[in-house]
């Protein structure tokens, strides 16, 4: 697999206003905000990548600067080989961006119109602008709102024309900053869905943000955590909850063994293990490694005592630990 | 490489195309504005022909230099609304982008400067033709203001003098995209042309103040297409103005379009292409 995106050392500082022009009157200035301080990572062809991290941390700006809007303070991005400064305009035929910003429409142009716009901005003949923008009005299920001004569409519908319209030239590379902001979670789940088969179909990569951590979950094969302009951290979801925490707890809801014969049952193999009894209802819980054997074990000791198992859960570490462990 | 011209050329007709047809209908979406603005144009060519009655006979009058002040009245706004059309609506649309938000959208498809300057006015000039037609239109039908001479070569002032002003509008622009608001080229060349190119009366009325009138572009264009409308000159005798137009555009189109690719640029390095 090659790398659609590479980003080397990538910072970027956004300058004060007038700054010199404040300096030179002897007037106060802020200081300049660094919200990116030296990135780098690769995204290979065709994988679906998440960024997440708290408001603020840099999600948009990064994103943003691969979209070629942001010139970056120093280092680079190429896309496809290409560099974001040096070959903006090929970059941007590679790239569609969707971001969860409902100002980028034409409020009172209609869903079409707006979508028809754009398919001729990135060149498309007249007869196969209409077309695209069928098909996708079709598979974003916005079909019946063709003729509704954008301004008299739901959150989710907008959010869906925003998916939409950075499909129309049917780029390699999709940049897709919170696209389930505003959906409902049916709605959610379908773009997820759309999202997948983008992906799957159409080979494309995907760099996706969000605040849904399950959805990052769901979909993206490697997830990087920026936190105040860093990347803290980068690996597979399993990967970087494993890493967080290297227990998980376990808690057992068993009857018709008292509380004493259960901890009999997993003497020797349990070190941690805490108990409570009550109305012939027994609680167990203790802590095992990730995958090993003790829950086998625990679970066949106890049926072999006579125990009715009621209820069995593991309560391991979140991608929100995850996420809070670095802030 | 005659292949790769002609592609771009099918793309920049494209997106212009796309522009048009996208402003044409934000315009038709506000109907009453365009009817009224129709009504304006007819009431201010009425009022001019009643003020131009009150010179009518007066031989004495330093304004008889322009034989037919309803004619050099007329020919000024027409000219003028076109002229202000080069020179703002580059700047007027991209303070409206940055405004709506839709600035960062148009800016993330693969359209270069040059095309953006060109199609983002596009629809301006079809209603700045339109309106400037209409003053003629109502004051030769209404008013029997006739026009003799050459209109190719009337058309020649227009275009380059309108070239120019869209030069400096580019300027205008390039100030929008950085510091958003209080441009100075607005006020200068906005109010500065009306008041000193010979719009509302000769330029010779200005005395001491003419010098101003001689560094601003719409003077030269006015003068010529006047000339060359009203007075029935030909080529060789409105030279001068001519060539003085074509040395304005020489200097100040690579220098704008320069300028504002450079503003874009600065915003994209402070992250402000939408805001406003």
């Amino acid at each position: 697999m090659s790398a659609a995106i590479v980003i080397e050392n990538l910072y970027k500082t956004y300058p004060v206003p007038l700054a010199g022009l404040l300096r030179f009157l002897r007037r106060s200035t802020k200081r300049p905000t660094e919200a990116l301080r030296g990135v780098s990572f690769k995204i290979e062809a065709g994988e679906i990548f998440g960024l997440i991290g708290r408001n603020g941390a840099g999600k948009t700006t990064l994103v943003k600067t691969i979209a070629t809007l942001i010139r970056p303070t120093a280092g680079r991005v190429l896309v496809h080989g290409y560099d974001t400064v040096r070959d903006e305009e090929r970059v941007r035929a590679l790239i569609g961006l969707a971001t969860a910003e409902e100002r980028s429409f034409y409020w009172r142009l209609t869903v079409e119109q707006n979508l028809l716009f754009f398919a001729r901005l990135y060149g498309l003949p007249e007869r196969a602008a209409r077309r695209r923008v069928a098909e996708l009005l079709d598979q974003f299920e916005l079909s019946d709102q063709t003729r509704r001004r954008f301004a008299e569409l739901s959150s989710g519908n907008r959010q869906r024309l925003a998916v939409a319209r950075a499909m129309l030239n049917s780029p390699p590379v999709l940049l897709l900053d919170e696209p389930t902001r505003s959906l409902d979670p049916v709605a959610a789940a379908s773009m997820r869905a759309m999202i997948a088969a983008a992906a799957r179909e159409n080979g494309a990569t995907v760099l996706l943000t969000s605040h849904n951590l399950h959805e990052i979950e769901e979909l993206c094969a490697r997830i990087a955590i920026i936190s105040r302009g860093r990347i803290v951290a980068l690996d597979a979801p399993q990967a970087l909850r494993a890493r967080h925490r290297q227990t998980e707890r376990v808690s057992l809801t068993i009857r018709n063994l008292t509380r004493h014969e259960a901890i009999e049952a997993l003497a020797g193999f349990i070190p941690t293990l805490e108990s409570a009894e009550r109305d012939g209802i027994v609680e167990l819980r203790f802590l095992r490694a990730p995958e090993d054997e003790a829950l086998d074990r625990a679970l066949r000791n106890l049926y072999a005592r006579g125990a009715t198992i009621i209820d069995c859960q593991t309560e391991k570490a979140t991608l929100l630990d995850v996420l809070e462990s670095y802030d | 490489m005659f292949s790769k011209a002609m592609t771009n050329l099918l793309i920049l007709s494209r997106r212009v195309r796309a522009f048009v047809a996208r402003d044409f209908r934000l315009a038709i979406s506000y109907r009453m504005e365009f009817s009224l603005r129709i009504l304006s144009v007819l009431l201010v060519v009425t009022t001019l022909f009643f003020i131009a009655k009150i010179f009518g006979g007066r031989s004495d009058v330093a304004l008889a230099a322009w034989h037919d002040p309803l004619a050099a009245w007329i020919t000024g706004l027409a000219v003028l609304n076109y002229f202000m059309t080069g020179f703002s609506s580059l700047a007027n649309a991209v303070r409206v982008e940055q405004a709506q938000g839709t600035l960062e959208s148009v800016l993330m498809t693969p359209i270069d400067i040059p095309t953006l300057v060109i199609a983002s006015s596009a629809w301006d000039f079809v209603q700045a033709t339109f309106f400037s037609f209409l003053y003629l239109f109502f004051g030769w039908i209404l008013f029997d203001v006739h026009f003799r001479g050459s209109f190719p070569l009337a058309a020649l002032f227009l275009i380059l003098t309108t070239l120019v002003l869209a030069s400096l509008g580019i300027l205008s622009a390039s100030f929008a995209m950085v510091f958003k608001r209080g441009d100075p080229f607005g006020v200068l060349l906005g109010t500065g042309s009306a008041l000193f190119s010979g719009v509302f009366f000769p330029t010779e009325f200005l005395g001491e103040f003419r010098a101003i009138s001689r560094v601003l572009p719409p003077t030269y264009g006015l003068a010529g297409i006047r000339q060359v409308l009203i007075e029935g000159k030909g080529l060789n005798e409105v030279k001068e103005p001519l060539l003085t137009l074509a040395v304005f555009l020489a200097v100040l189109l690579p220098f704008s379009l320069w300028v504002f690719g450079r503003a874009i640029r600065r915003a994209k390095r402070e992250g402000s292409l939408v805001q406003y």
